[in-house]
Order: structure tokens, then C-alpha cells, then sequence
């Protein structure tokens, strides 16, 4: 993010700005949960996915959430996005979620997940656009230049700008993902929370989009209080080594508990991964590899 | 030096965007001026077929003289203004208002529940209006005024409370209230009022004639009291779910994407499936039911104009209006004086139109 962009008042949220990062900033704890539970019943505590998780992350850095299918990685991030009721606490930049208004966590929060089915034919252009939703004044919500330059300047940096115009329906899995992102690039938010985004995607376009999230979280954003908020990844994915490649921390799950949280060195040690999968990954990692010399 | 041919560059890069910006606003413009245009002429058209043609000019006149409520001038024979004002404009208005609901409502339903196959009757509307309307026809209480809107306001109500019905039930199983669970009970609730409507017209055969039309749907008979009531509440459901045409396009997209945009997707969701059934509710009361418009039109909408909401509405409102217009003008000059079911019609002309569309128009 190399625009700066001023901070700018509407009636429903204040609108954050952002940058690239020059100078070290103080951090702070940007994401903290405690005593999380959380299910899909009637009441968060029956039958919950997720049991009693305390953890924390701090700003600028990047979480990969780790675990078997069904252990409640992407249950975790939907109680976050507030898609899920849930007991006990979640705070983002010191808002309990369970509390504050969906356009509220959509200025702090934006999520790229995987591909999803298009049923409606819009074009590049009108789909970034939907990013700035939060930020549209009026009656029928007309975009302001402002609003266009945004757009304009994550089409650019997704190297979208010739395909603007073009049906969303005729473009590649790996282009979809990319308008995707840079729908979330035009919610300007300072966390970014990501739900397999690479499934679907060829390893270039997956070596694409890791490198892409590797630049964002360098940038900073300035919230309307002056706070500038180191760029935070949260994350789910399948793949483990494309979570070791992006990922500060790992949280490492198992049937809804955490076996594991911290730097991915402590974290990730070979125990835990076999715990966590049932299977010894490092093994299994190192009998593919070795296809390659 | 450098520097400053960069920023040249950069301002005639910009300027040449902002050029393609306004060339390609103009072109979408023209393109909804033309429809437009051309929906109010065919309008205009279907109010002067029929038994007794009414030219053009003559219409014109006619109708301009009583909106200014003058006096005729020479040379129009008074039967013509009376079969105009009294007979063809009412129902051509009716119609018109009809396919605007129902294609507005269409719209809705499917972006809502992100299902190209949602229509306007998904929810039940359909179902237990006809209930509703054969539960009056079988008491036989009609003729007088009150008979006039009886009809009407028992199909309106009982299709509103099957909504009503599906949706309570629906957020019980369902907190979240996903599409398929809505889908789902939509389907099971029509089943079951479409048996209890089987039975009634098995158990009150006398009736079974008109139940079936009703069902078949028609613009016969209508007045301007109906007109009056069907254009009020198309104009005013279709302003209201305008307000938010950018959360139908954000939820287009899924549900949980459009929580993390920032979209309050389970009010949202709930608000504009009443608006749909009111919008469904008050064509169907009026005229019966008729298919097709409500699936058919938004997606030649989105084929012709894009799938912005901001255009799909109004551009669904005037394009359904005026094909349901031209639908009934057909229903009643084709086999004229007998009268073609205006739901066979929009679905023998709408196919074929819905083809040629799909396969010919292509957006630049």
C-alpha cells in the first residue's frame, strides 16, 4: 500500500487509511480470546466445536491455525467474524465482537476465503467496488472519486486494471481469487483473515497470493484515532508448508482445544504436528520432497 | 525532467480513464433511455389493440383530455373513450404493474437466496394465495364492493402468512437462516397448501372452473380501484428494496462474505423477503397466478444491463411491466373474444424471447 490516503468521517464508520510501513511502531495485542466456546447449537456450550480457548496475537504479526479436518479451525474464524454466537470473550483492538456492529468489525476485519460459486455475472470493477460498502454515503450509495481511486489503486496492485470491465464469470480460478483480494484491499482494514484461500488455485497463482500477503503485512493502518496497526494475517489453511511460509505463530488444534500456540519453531515441533494430524508429517514431508533431490 | 513527463504521463493516464469512465456511463444510459422508451410505447400500443382499434393519435388525445379533465374534442366517438379510459387502460395499468412487481420480486428472490432458479413463488406466496382466493370463491361472496376486494385482500393476506409461516419456522431449525433451509420449507409449505387447495377443489367441484382460472391467472375486469392499489405498491416496494440494492449485490456473493463487507445479513435478508412477498402478495391477489415474469425477466435484465441491483430493479420493473402488458394484450386479441390464460401466454412468447436474448445478446 503505497497511497495515503486521509481519514475520512461517514455517517456509519469512521474509514481508516493505509500504508507501508517506514518506521517501527509500538504493538499491541490486536486479537485476544479467552475462554472461547463455541458451537452450532441452540447454546454456544452444547455440543461445542471449540472448548475453553484462551490465546492472543499481536498486531503485524501472522497466524496460521492449524489442525486435523473437523478440529474447529474454520469454526474459530467464524466466531471472530462474529458469523457465530459464542461464550466467553473475543477481542479485536479491544472491541468485544459479541458487542460491537457488523460494519464496525468490517472495518477492522476483512476475509478472503476460498473461491466461491459465481451465480451473477458482475464485472471486475463492480466487484472491488462491493469492498467499499461500508464507506458509501447517500441514498442509493454512489461511489465518490475517492471511493474510485481506492478501487482504481487495488485493481493496480492485483494487476487487474486491463481486466476491469470484464464478466467475472469468464475469469480463471486464479483471477477470481485475485479480485477477491483485491475486494479486501479496498475494505482497508488492518486484519485480514484468510480461509484457505489458496484451495483451487495452481501453485503459481498460490505462489502469488502468498507473496502478495507476505508485502501487505508490512503496510500499516492509520485508524481514525491516529492509530497506526500493523497489517495482521489470520489464517486457515490445509497446506502446511505454505502455512510455515507465511505464518509468525502457529495455533495448532485438536477436537476443538488448543495443543499448541506460539513462535512456529516452539510450536510446530514434530510431537505436536503428529498430534494435532495423527500422522508424522515430517515424515510425510520428507518422502515427497525427496521425489525432488 | 524525468519527473515531470512521469507526471504528465500519469494526468493523461488519468484523463483517458476518466474519458472511458464517461463513455461507457453514456453508453449504459442510451441503452436504458432506449428500453425505456420502448417499453412505454409498446405500452401505449397495447392500450389501442383490441376488438375496436383505437389509432394512436386518437388515444393520446383521449388520454390527455382527461388528465386535464377537458372536454373531447369533435371527432372522437364517445364508445372509444370509454372503452379506453374505462376498459383497456385500467387493465393495460394493472398488467403493467403486475409484471413490475412480480420481476421485481423475482430479482430479489434469486440474489437473496443466490439461487437462479428462485422465483417470486418460492416462498409460498403463490400457494397460499390461491388458498386464500378459493376459500372466498367457495363461500361466494362477490358482486359488490366489498366482493371486489375480498378476493384480493384474502389472497394477499393468506399468501403473506404462508411467508410468514416458513420463515418462523425456518429460524427455529435454522438461527442462521441459510437459503436451502428457506428453500426448503418454501417447498414443503407450497406442497402442503397446494393439498389442502386439491382437496377443497375436489370437495367443492362447482367451483373447480373458476379456482383453476384464478390459478391461471387474468386481467379480465380489472378497474382503476385495482390499478390504483397494484401501481401504489409496486412503486412504493420497489423504492424500498432500491435502498438496498448494494447489499442484493454484496449478498450475491454468499452470506458469510457479505458479513465480513459489513452487510447485517440476516435483517437484511429477513426485510427484503417480506418486501418480495408484499411485492408478490399484491400481483398475485389482483390477477392470479402467472409464472415465468418473475423467473424469466430479471435474468434478460442482468443479460441486457449488467447484474448491478442498481439497474436490475428499475430496468426488471419497466421490462417485466411492459412485457406482462404486451402478454395480456395477446391473452385477449389472439383467439379474441374468447381469452387465452395470460400464464400460458408470457410462457409461449417469454421461452422463445428468453433465447433469443440468452443466445444473442452479449455484453460488450
Amino acid at each position: 500500500m503505497s497511497e495515503r490516503n486521509t481519514a475520512l468521517h461517514t455517517s456509519n464508520v469512521s474509514e481508516p487509511a493505509q500504508r507501508g510501513v517506514s518506521e517501527p511502531v509500538q504493538r499491541g495485542e490486536i486479537l485476544v480470546c479467552e475462554h472461547l466456546t463455541c458451537g452450532y447449537g441452540k447454546d454456544p456450550a452444547d455440543h461445542p466445536v471449540l472448548s475453553d480457548l484462551t490465546f492472543s496475537l499481536e498486531e503485524g504479526k501472522s497466524l496460521a491455525i492449524l489442525g486435523a479436518n473437523g478440529c474447529g479451525k474454520t469454526t474459530l474464524l467464524r466466531a471472530i467474524g462474529k458469523a457465530l454466537p459464542y461464550e466467553g470473550s473475543i477481542r479485536m483492538l479491544g472491541r468485544e465482537i459479541r458487542d460491537t456492529g457488523r460494519k464496525q468489525i468490517a472495518s477492522m476485519q476483512a476475509m478472503l476465503s476460498q473461491i466461491s460459486s459465481v451465480y451473477f455475472s458482475y464485472t471486475v470493477e463492480e466487484t472491488v467496488m462491493l469492498g467499499r460498502y461500508l464507506y458509501l454515503e447517500g441514498l442509493f450509495g454512489k461511489p465518490s472519486r475517492k471511493d474510485r481511486k481506492i478501487v482504481e489503486a487495488a485493481l493496480v496492485q492485483n494487476g487487474l486494471y486491463e481486466l476491469k470491465d470484464r464478466q467475472i464469470s469468464e475469469l480463471s480460478g486464479g483471477q477470481l481469487q485475485r479480485v477477491f483480494l483485491a475486494r479486501t484491499m479496498a475494505q482497508q482494514t488492518p486484519v485480514l483473515i484468510l480461509d484457505e484461500p489458496t484451495n483451487h488455485l495452481d501453485l503459481k497463482y498460490q505462489e502469488e497470493l502468498i507473496s502478495f500477503l507476505q508485502e501487505w503485512k508490512k503496510g500499516v493502518t492509520i485508524l481514525p484515532d491516529g492509530r497506526e496497526i500493523r497489517h495482521t494475517l489470520i489464517g486457515v489453511f490445509h497446506d502446511v508448508n505454505l502455512a510455515m511460509d507465511i505464518a509468525d505463530e502457529l495455533l495448532l488444534m485438536k477436537q476443538g482445544r488448543i495443543l499448541s500456540k506460539g513462535e512456529k519453531a516452539q510450536a510446530a515441533t514434530n510431537g505436536m504436528l503428529q498430534e494435532a494430524f495423527g500422522m508424522d508429517v515430517a515424515s510425510y514431508m520428507k518422502k515427497h520432497l525427496s521425489f525432488w533431490g | 525532467m524525468i519527473r515531470a513527463f512521469l507526471a504528465e504521463s500519469d494526468v493523461n493516464r488519468n484523463s483517458i480513464r476518466e474519458m472511458q469512465k464517461t463513455m461507457s456511463t453514456v453508453k449504459e444510459s442510451v441503452k436504458i433511455m432506449t428500453s425505456t422508451i420502448i417499453a412505454i410505447a409498446l405500452v401505449l400500443l397495447c392500450m389501442g389493440m383490441g376488438s375496436v382499434q383505437i389509432p394512436v393519435g386518437d388515444g393520446l388525445s383521449i388520454i390527455w383530455h382527461k388528465l386535464l379533465g377537458q372536454e373531447m374534442p369533435a371527432g372522437i366517438d364517445p364508445s372509444m373513450v370509454s372503452i379506453l379510459w374505462e376498459i383497456r387502460m385500467p387493465r393495460v395499468i394493472t398488467a403493467f404493474f403486475v409484471g413490475a412487481a412480480l420481476s421485481v420480486s423475482g430479482a430479489i428472490m434469486q440474489s437473496l437466496l443466490q439461487n437462479p432458479l428462485a422465483s417470486s413463488y418460492t416462498m409460498g406466496v403463490s400457494a397460499g394465495a390461491s388458498l386464500g382466493a378459493a376459500l372466498v370463491i367457495i363461500t361466494g361472496i362477490t358482486g359488490t364492493i366489498f366482493g371486489m376486494f375480498l378476493l384480493p385482500v384474502a389472497g394477499f393476506s393468506t399468501g403473506l402468512l404462508t411467508v410468514i409461516l416458513v420463515m418462523a419456522v425456518s429460524a427455529r431449525l435454522d438461527r442462521n437462516l441459510q437459503n436451502h433451509t428457506i428453500i426448503l420449507f418454501g417447498m414443503v409449505f407450497s406442497l402442503f397448501v397446494n393439498a389442502i387447495l386439491t382437496m377443497l377443489s375436489t370437495m367443492e367441484s362447482e367451483h373447480l372452473q373458476r379456482l383453476v382460472l384464478w390459478q391461471m391467472g387474468s386481467f379480465s375486469g380489472k378497474r382503476w380501484p385495482h390499478a390504483g392499489v397494484v401501481c401504489g405498491c409496486a412503486i412504493l416496494g420497489t423504492l424500498l428494496v432500491m435502498r438496498y440494492h448494494r447489499e442484493l449485490d454484496i449478498m450475491t456473493f454468499g452470506e458469510e462474505q457479505a458479513m465480513s463487507i459489513g452487510v447485517d445479513t440476516k435483517k437484511t435478508k429477513i426485510l427484503l423477503m417480506v418486501l418480495s412477498s408484499f411485492l408478490t402478495g399484491a400481483a398475485v391477489c389482483f390477477s392470479g397466478i402467472i409464472g415465468f415474469v418473475d423467473l424469466t425477466i430479471p435474468h434478460m435484465v442482468r443479460r441486457l444491463f449488467g447484474a448491478t441491483h442498481r439497474v436490475v430493479l428499475p430496468m426488471s420493473m419497466i421490462l417485466g411491466g411492459a412485457f406482462m402488458a404486451l402478454a395480456d394484450t395477446i391473452s385477449r386479441t389472439l383467439l379474441s373474444p374468447r381469452e387465452i390464460p395470460v400464464g400460458a401466454v408470457t410462457a409461449f412468447v417469454g421461452a422463445p424471447f428468453f433465447l433469443w436474448v440468452y443466445f444473442h445478446e452479449r455484453r460488450a
